[in-house]
């Protein structure tokens, strides 16, 4: 493990959310994995129809391991004045997450924007959406192992191959160290080369 | 496979009458590195699916293995049109947690309003001059660029670097403006009504613009909420959120402003919000301008979170002390979490910062506002032509620094 991730010193809280009184940002909700849905289609029903955002964070030492944050904004669907949005509710709705059986169920039929925002989920931090339609990395190359957002995945370390070089192009993984080519390329090596004071 | 860059625009996949294409990733008009493959029957649009990821440098893990300021230097990094606003944001939610949020100065605030709405004109033109460009009109380019040079150069005179001047600081802002800085905003000032004039001559009546963008890449209120768009995208859909009005920072609730709205919610519709905006940002520059003649300090009285003025270290011991302190191992945020936002050119910008009572940030969560609305494409594209693709993405105006982080 890198000396450089956070060390671990006498008075950190190991949920820092639990210690402290509510700063009035949002309305919290605090629901286990079952409860979720149910949770979610209630606040989206009392108005909260915009899923603002989505993401995870991971307490390492915690039980349950991972927090996944829902960020909840009532936002009217018709055209509206500044006067009629006012100061919308906020909701924040954080479901518990056990690291030994990571699952959550997915919220993409209840909002389409949630799709990018799981795969993201899935993709740093291994929390399975259980129901996305294409559950698959988005910012990671496909091949990649591991979660890199979870607090145990070192901050650097040797491209190995278990943590091969990202794929550049979808359809032409061209393998690493593999010199340019095409005639743009031979030019530039022949200037290259002239510059020099080489032969061309 | 040859070693030969993909092209542009590539058929993957024909059958019948239906093709595959692939757009990008190096596509010039995806305003960065982004692929879309997309299913066209004849020229219509029928499906699409977008690549991104290509520009992920894992700044939220990097964050949180920094101090909380220097966290900040590569926060600025994510949205590279509007560095300003990321650290923005990033301080605001640093800076509840620390409950420092009333002891900010007012001088302080009113610098960073300044420079919130110079980077937001700056951005829009970006948008305005690159957005014009895929519909091959270069002129608009060089106009709007004429702006955001004076606007950098600003940015450059307070901040000491143009792109990302790591200005902003939890707690105020890293010295005060130089000498003659307002009489150099004032030339802008002077400047700006023109050019803006110049900008909406060249192209809100022009009809191969209208033709263009009217009706093209419609969004109703009811998709804008259903796939969480925000930002000139949510307002050029009739819904006025604008979280400078609902959830006001930094004393936005003191300037007059108008939030620019329109119903129509096509490219068209986006493109006059985006030209509303830069008119009501320099409303807002005009009044801070005032304000910013009063003298005041900069930055938060607080030697623990903000070191004391380097020339009294060699005259002071405790100044000494909190130097060294702040410089080798930075200061310490309460634990405790906070949702922050605030409105960047692209929508509303989130920062989800949690501590745990340490000197780095336990996690940023970013909420990012260009993702979401570029995700929009998904449907908006439907039962468009290929042709218009350009329109589209560009309408939606995505930062892929910020898409990818």
């Amino acid at each position: 493990m890198p000396s450089s991730q956070t060390p671990s010193i006498a008075g950190t809280a190991l949920d820092p959310t639990s210690v402290r009184p509510p700063l009035n940002d949002a309305e919290i909700v605090r629901v286990t994995p079952a409860e979720l849905r149910d949770t979610l289609v209630r606040l989206r029903d009392e108005g909260c129809s915009m899923l603002l955002d989505l993401g995870a964070v991971d307490y390492l030492e915690r039980s349950p391991r991972f927090d996944v944050a829902y960020h909840l904004l009532a936002m009217p669907a018709a055209v509206t004045s500044v006067a009629e949005i006012g100061t919308p509710r906020r909701v924040r709705v954080l479901a518990g997450v056990p690291g030994d059986d990571a699952r959550l169920p997915s919220v993409v039929d209840l909002w389409p924007s949630a799709d990018w925002a799981e795969r993201e989920v899935w993709d740093l931090f291994g929390i399975t959406f259980e129901g996305h339609p294409n559950l698959r990395r988005v910012q990671m190359p496909d091949e990649w192992q591991g979660h890199p957002l979870r607090k145990d995945y070192p901050l650097r370390g040797p491209a190995t191959e278990a943590t091969p070089r990202p794929a550049f192009a979808l359809k032409s993984n061209v393998p690493a160290g593999t010199p340019p080519a095409g005639k743009v390329a031979e030019a530039l090596q022949r200037q290259i080369a002239r510059a020099r004071g080489q032969d061309v | 496979m040859s070693a030969e860059a993909p092209h542009a625009l590539e058929v993957l996949e024909k059958t019948g009458n239906t093709m595959t294409l692939s757009m990008g990733p190096q596509h010039p008009s995806t305003h960065g590195v982004l692929q879309v493959i997309v299913e066209v029957s004849g020229e219509t649009v029928e499906s699409l699916e977008m690549e991104i990821g290509y520009l992920h440098t894992g700044i939220e893990k990097s964050a949180e293995n920094l101090f909380w300021t220097q966290a900040q230097t590569v926060i600025e990094r994510m949205d590279y049109l509007n560095p300003v606003g990321n650290a923005l944001c990033y301080t605001l939610a640093a800076e509840r947690l620390l409950g420092i949020t009333e002891k900010i100065p007012a001088r302080a605030q009113a610098i960073r309003v300044v420079h919130s709405e110079l980077t937001r004109i700056s951005s829009h033109c970006v948008w305005l001059g690159t957005h014009a460009i895929d519909l091959g009109a270069i002129s608009n380019f060089w106009y709007a660029f004429d702006i955001r040079e004076n606007i950098l150069d600003l940015v450059e005179a307070s901040g000491g670097a143009r792109m990302h001047p790591n200005y902003l600081r939890i707690g105020g802002v890293n010295g005060d403006l130089p000498a003659g800085w307002l009489e150099q905003l004032d030339v802008l000032i002077e400047k700006f009504p023109g050019r803006m004039h110049e900008l909406r001559t060249m192209l809100q009546n022009n009809p191969i613009w209208r033709d263009r963008t009217i009706d093209i890449g419609i969004v109703t209120p009811e998709d804008a909420v259903k796939w969480s768009l925000s930002g000139p995208s949510l307002r050029g859909s009739g819904i006025a959120y604008d979280v400078r009005k609902a959830f006001p920072y930094c004393g936005y609730e003191t300037y007059e402003f108008d939030v620019a709205v329109r119903s129509e919610g096509d490219a068209y519709a986006r493109f006059l919000v985006r030209l509303d905006e830069m008119d009501e940002s320099m409303r807002i520059i005009r009044q801070v301008r005032e304000r910013l003649r009063t003298p005041g300090p900069v930055m938060v009285d607080d030697p623990k979170i903000v070191a004391p003025p380097k020339e009294t270290i060699a005259l002071s011991m405790e100044a000494l002390i909190h130097h060294f302190k702040i410089v080798s191992e930075g200061f310490r945020v309460p634990p405790g979490d906070v949702y922050q936002a605030i409105e960047s050119p692209r929508g509303e910008l989130g920062y989800y910062l949690i501590s745990n009572g340490n000197n780095r940030p336990y996690r940023i969560r970013t909420r990012p506002p260009s993702m979401y609305n570029l995700q929009a494409l998904k449907q908006i594209a439907i039962g468009n032509l290929i042709a218009d693709m350009v329109v589209m993405i560009g309408s939606l105006d995505p930062v892929f620094g910020e898409v990818d982080r």
